[in-house]
């Protein structure tokens, strides 16, 4: 009864029948007091969104799971400290984090809330060691400003460590064996697939039984360097090769390797919990297999390439990390630690010399074909396995060099992609999102739009959208996009700072406020929000609480320059030049591309009455970004402070033709003329600014 | 725009010009509402209809005084400010009597030294009045001033008390980017003026 409920609970969680998962799961646990059945319960209960329950059903437990279940109900509801607490208890420093990489992942999101940047930076490395595709892991790297380069992460090395963790689940979960031969030649054509083709052919040159064990052999190495905790003793299977044509196991030593198959498919992946309940099944196995090793011996003359395989194994283990080329070291036999040396001892005495390969007529055609289909499995799995790493690949890099703002490298990055992958909605964001960086607004406007009109329920990107037809000045459009997002979701904080931005485009900056601050409520860790209420309250002068919600936006996310510059521009305003220089320094070392931030650097820098270096960060601006004026109306302005009077109006004379329909460039020339004393230029050059429409207060300077 | 046809009335000789009020309140988009953080006070009211009534954006409340003229609101601000435009909702159907009809706007530093700048006639009107502080000269397009202060001389139909809804004074937006002597107008400078 206990099973069959436990089946109708997984299937109602997976057809999303919450309650009745609820009801049928309360039911059981009445029934089968287990903690496995409590852990299902919790479940059923974070499924259903009420985290609370799981709280309280899973207080004090123990079990791995249940620590890891019940810490995410704590991360729910903002419980950081005790989440924290459970995943890695201070009392027990040993204590493994639980459920592996997605463990490691949740406590760094935790450390990262409660900012520790580089803790935070150490679990999300863990994680993505232990589970390289967990892309969540990654994007954090990236974040937070100290991901490694995508070639490391996802590089051929953790491609077969992968296909070892995926072939080897499934014998993990069919433990019986039942299905030993299919284990084994899965090993087989997996680790056949480690090697390139031209070794595959090289083996069937040898005409040798191949020992694929070292696909087992490397995994194995692999995951005792990555985990620290692996203490099994690695006795590694020589497998034979069933896909070989030329060599098919007989069966007793099938069995054979099978047993040492399942010994291997258990250390492979590491702080699986399984490991513990592996263990004493891996004695057994051991024992069964030393039986029928020596029943095999004595059946059978093969043994053949027993200790070539052993050999091999040496070879590969010691090559384990290298890439697959490697390979084909035939038998120069150096030992590779201990570990191996306990195979030696074992076939030592297995060692007969003959070369030749096994055969025996009987299973073998059946085994054959069999092996070839599940090698054909394996291959496509191992393929894709590549296929998706390199996906990872140009996806990570991309976004890894937008999040360090390199945004040219970037948008090369992502245009290696695929069109299926790159006309999806996050591609598209990430895109536009450069682009925006950039300060092109124009191209961004159109990635948006694509992406929008491709996915219009993917908000993650859309408030940066919104942003981009503030700075366009695209009021309908806006309000639309607005208006599109609130009728998707109330409930996503993306919306409301796209309404927010709508009025604050209209100058209606209290509204905007409100907007914003209901983002903030809905997702305080939205570090966006918090920056354009900081920008609403600058804007209505209320700069301590501008300073505030910066700062807010700032312990979010502390590489959010947006905040950093916003912060500055508040003491810029407030006349304390000094903390304004160090702001505008601090997002410019964030952001050292940006034109903007290089041009307000360089207006603290004059105010500070540092005029040469002022001047050398306009040039630098200037180099930066050709399609930006305001780093040359800047240069003019200073030099006009230094009484460089020719040289300023060189410098408009200059900007003129790129900008020729500014009034406030007029105006400064007009003003530099009269300074100079040329009235009648002064007086044509403020009439021309007059002309352009320049709001009153500028008119009661110009008309002096 | 209303508010230029308003200003260019009033900005005769004073009270040269009576005002009658328009249905809407038109602003210039470069003008912004100054007085959110200042202190208003009134020289008297009957109860209900306090200060409070002159800021809460409702047309329905108004604010009644209960003494004797010049009924006098006194706004102060926080630091020295330019204003340009002062506005008032006044409904000569609904309060006849109580509607003001001669106004002068003072200011200074303080309830010491106010000196008055303005005085309008109002003929009837319904609904918002503008009233400018400019003067002629483009120099004095603004008024710098700590204090204002708004003087209801005298009411239509020689009523005593006065009824004000709503008052709202304007002045210039300042510039988004600071340092700035001039405000940037072309598209091209200001995508690029500000990081948002």
């Amino acid at each position: 009864m206990e099973t069959l409920m436990v089946d109708r609970v997984h299937s109602s969680l997976r057809l999303f029948m919450h309650r009745n998962a609820i009801f049928l799961c309360e039911r059981l646990c009445a029934q089968f007091p287990s903690e496995t059945n409590v852990q299902l319960l919790a479940t059923c209960y974070l499924h259903n969104n009420q985290p609370y329950a799981a709280y309280h059903i899973l207080k004090g437990k123990k079990l791995p799971e249940s620590r890891y279940l019940f810490a995410t109900s704590c991360f729910r509801m903002n419980l950081l400290r005790e989440a924290e607490e459970t995943l890695c208890p201070v009392n027990e420093p040993n204590m493994e984090v639980p459920s592996g990489a997605t463990g490691h992942y949740l406590l760094g999101v935790i450390y990262r809330c409660t900012g520790r940047i580089s803790a935070a930076a150490e679990q999300f490395t863990q994680a993505l060691t232990l589970d390289p595709l967990l892309w969540s892991a990654y994007e954090e790297l990236c974040i937070l400003g100290i991901a490694e380069d995508t070639d490391e992460c996802f590089s051929e090395s953790t491609a077969l460590r992968l296909q070892q963790e995926h072939t080897s689940t499934p014998t993990l979960v069919k433990s019986n064996f039942a299905n030993e031969n299919r284990v084994l030649s899965s090993r087989v054509s997996a680790s056949l697939r480690d090697i390139s083709p031209k070794q595959i052919k090289q083996l069937h040159a040898n005409n040798i039984a191949e020992v694929s064990g070292y696909p087992h052999v490397r995994p194995t190495a692999l995951h005792v360097q990555n985990s620290s905790t692996s203490n099994v003793p690695q006795f590694d299977t020589p497998s034979p090769t069933a896909a070989q044509t030329s060599s098919i196991m007989p069966p007793p030593l099938f069995r054979n390797v099978h047993a040492y198959q399942n010994t291997i498919s258990g250390d492979a992946p590491t702080k699986q919990k399984a490991n513990g309940v592996n263990q004493p099944l891996r004695r057994k196995y051991m024992d069964e297999a030393r039986l029928k090793k020596v029943s095999g011996r004595l059946f059978n003359s093969d043994s053949t390439s027993i200790p070539r395989r052993s050999e091999r194994l040496k070879d590969t283990a010691t090559n384990s990390n290298s890439n697959t080329s490697q390979f084909g070291g035939n038998g120069t036999g150096h030992s590779s630690g201990s570990r191996y040396e306990v195979i030696d001892e074992m076939w030592t005495d297995n060692i007969s010399g003959t070369s030749s390969s096994v055969s025996t007529a009987d299973g073998r055609s059946f085994e054959q074909d069999k092996a070839e289909r599940i090698l054909l499995q394996d291959s496509k799995l191992a393929l894709g396995i590549r296929e998706l790493l390199g996906l990872f690949r140009t996806l990570g890099e991309g976004f890894r060099l937008s999040c360090l703002f390199k945004c040219q490298e970037a948008l090369e990055v992502y245009r290696k992609l695929p069109e299926s992958q790159f006309n999806t909605g996050w591609v598209l964001c990430q895109v536009g999102k450069a682009y925006f960086e950039l300060v092109d607004y124009l191209e961004a406007d159109r990635y948006f739009e694509l992406a929008h009109r491709l996915s219009p329920c993917t908000l993650d990107g859309m408030d940066i959208y919104s942003t981009v037809l503030y700075h366009l000045n695209e009021e309908m459009r806006l309000s639309y996009l607005a208006q599109e997002l609130i009728s998707i979701d109330r409930l996503s904080p993306q919306a409301w700072c796209a309404v927010g931005n709508c009025f604050a485009l209209r100058k209606d900056h209290e509204t905007a406020l409100k907007n914003f601050q209901r983002s903030v409520q809905l997702d305080s860790r939205f570090a966006y929000a918090h920056t354009l209420c900081g920008h609403e309250y600058s804007a209505l002068e209320d700069y301590e609480n501008s300073i505030k919600f910066y700062r807010c936006a700032l312990q979010v996310d502390e590489r959010h320059y947006n905040a950093w510059y916003g912060l500055g521009v508040v003491y810029l305003r407030q006349e304390k030049f000094e903390f304004a220089e160090h702001h505008f320094r601090r997002a410019f070392q964030i952001n050292p591309r940006s034109s903007v931030l290089m041009c307000y650097l360089g207006m603290a820098l004059n105010s500070l009455k540092r005029n040469k270096e002022a001047l050398e960060m306009m040039e630098k601006a200037i180099a930066a970004d050709k399609k930006n004026p305001l780093p040359k109306y800047q240069k003019a302005l200073i030099l006009l402070g230094l009484q460089k009077y020719q040289e300023a109006l060189d410098e408009l004379e200059r900007l003129k033709e790129i900008a020729p329909h500014e009034s406030s460039m007029y105006a400064l020339m007009g003003k530099i003329y009269k300074q100079l004393n040329i009235l009648d230029k002064a007086v044509f050059c403020f009439g021309i600014a007059l002309d352009l429409k320049p709001p009153a207060a500028d008119l009661a300077i110009i008309k002096w | 725009m209303e508010s230029d046809a308003e200003e260019a009335a009033a900005a005769g000789a004073p009270g040269a010009g009576r005002l009658k009020g328009s249905p809407e309140l038109t602003v210039d988009a470069d003008m912004r509402e100054m007085a959110k953080t200042a202190a208003w006070s009134v020289s008297s009211c009957k109860a209900g209809n306090g200060v409070a009534a002159l800021r809460d954006d409702n047309l329905d409340t108004y604010w009644q005084s209960d003494g004797a003229q010049p009924h006098l609101v006194s706004i102060q601000f926080q630091k020295k400010v330019q204003l340009q435009l002062v506005v008032l909702y006044v409904d000569f159907k609904l309060d006849e009597s109580y509607t003001p009809s001669k106004i002068s706007i003072r200011a200074g530093d303080g309830f010491h030294n106010l000196k008055e700048i303005k005085t309008v006639e109002l003929a009837k009107p319904v609904g918002w009045v503008h009233i400018s502080l400019s003067g002629a000269d483009p120099l004095e397009t603004f008024i710098h001033t700590f204090m204002l202060q708004i003087a209801i001389l005298s009411n239509h139909l020689n009523g005593r008390d006065t009824h004000i809804r709503q008052i709202k004074i304007y002045g210039p937006r300042p510039n988004p980017v600071p340092a700035q002597p001039f405000h940037f107008t072309s598209r091209e400078f200001m995508t690029y003026s500000t990081i948002r």
